[in-house]
């Protein structure tokens, strides 16, 4: 049983060291087929640098970023005046035009909200068309002018 | 042919309808400040916003004219320190600075240790002052946190000096403590993302 299978793995041995029959031009075909210029790969190069140049604009966004500095915040301005009638919201944002922005009112707390594009505004309350109120819960504007008080609000562009 | 146009347009733009709320006299020298600032390439919003502001409420004409003229002189010495490439908002936020007290020295250093926009950085340095930090603390504590800290690090700061403030804090003391706690706030977690909800100023 074993000498049979020896005799096997011989011939495979056997079969397997007989020289192979090789075309002479095998040589002269492969070297041209190294040398020859490959118009199919060439024209990848284009097509890489396009995919490159989508990828780098998809990541850095530039239209994105442009705008992001101009993008308006929402913000909402809000006053406590239980006793008050009427309450208009006015800045440099309205052109201080008590009629823009009038707030409108629950129990007593009065709202507005407004979009600003980045920047620094000055702002007060005018309460029953009279009486101007700083926001409490703003900076307040040091250079009152006008001898009323004001806040300020700034909206920053990014990362604000 | 074209400096005709672009006088004219100039012109146009002067005679702002908005500045009809003035009195005539008032409008007018107002109307001359603006005119002069848009030559020497400084912005006529501030300037008409801050008549607007006298006129709805109710001010003097001389102190409406005395306040433009101001703040275009403020606005030209912010542009001076901060450059030919200074914002409209950068420069309101800059004269803010300069009338809280930071020198014109400090505008162009934060000019050169920060990109723009400085906007946030400068209100932060003039509200700083407004809440009673002495100038010079704010000025020192906002360039030490301008190269790094982002816009809304500065704002978070403001806000926990006015908190300590409020608690009892000397103005400069509560300054000193929280740039020295800096790495805390700029390391501090965004609050998570969620619906767009108008913020408070």
């Amino acid at each position: 049983m074993f000498e049979q299978e020896d005799d096997i793995v011989e011939r495979m041995i056997q079969q397997l060291r007989r020289p192979v029959a090789v075309d002479p031009a095998l040589d002269a075909r492969v070297l041209q087929a190294i040398t020859a210029p490959r118009p199919s790969q060439r024209s990848v190069w284009p097509w890489l640098a396009a995919a490159a140049l989508l990828g780098a604009l998809t990541i850095w966004r530039p239209w994105s970023r442009g705008s992001a500095a101009d993008r308006p915040d929402t913000l909402q301005f809000v006053l406590v005046a239980p006793q008050a009638n009427s309450v208009s919201l006015v800045g440099d944002f309205n052109d201080w035009d008590p009629k823009r922005s009038p707030m409108r009112t629950a129990n007593g707390i009065w709202a507005a909200v407004v979009q600003l594009a980045p920047g620094r505004y000055r702002y007060a309350f005018l309460v029953n068309g009279v009486e101007w109120r700083a926001d409490p819960g703003a900076p307040a504007a040091r250079d009152d002018e006008f001898g009323t008080p004001s806040s300020v609000v700034t909206v920053g562009g990014k990362g604000s | 042919m074209i400096l005709a146009v672009l006088l004219i347009a100039a012109q146009v733009a002067a005679q702002d309808p908005r500045l009809d709320r003035l009195d005539p006299d008032t409008r007018a020298q107002v109307r001359v400040v603006v005119d002069s600032a848009r030559r020497i390439g400084l912005p006529a919003e501030p300037l008409i916003q801050r008549a607007l502001e006298g006129a709805t409420k109710g001010a003097p004409g001389p102190r409406i004219v005395t306040a433009v003229r101001r703040l275009s002189a403020d606005l030209g010495t912010a542009h001076a320190a901060l450059g030919d490439g200074a914002s409209v908002p950068e420069l309101e936020a800059g004269v803010a600075a300069l009338r809280a007290g930071a020198t014109p020295e400090v505008l162009a250093k934060l000019h050169s240790v920060r990109r723009p926009p400085l906007t946030m950085a400068l209100s932060v340095l003039a509200d700083l002052v407004a809440s009673g930090v002495p100038a010079d603390s704010a000025a020192v504590a906002v360039l030490a946190l301008a190269p790094k800290a982002r816009d809304a690090d500065l704002v978070e700061f403001r806000r926990a000096v006015e908190r300590d403030i409020a608690l009892g804090a000397p103005p400069a003391a509560a300054t000193s403590v929280r740039v020295n706690a800096g790495a805390d706030v700029l390391n501090a977690a965004s609050p998570p993302p969620g619906p767009a909800l108008p913020r408070r100023p």
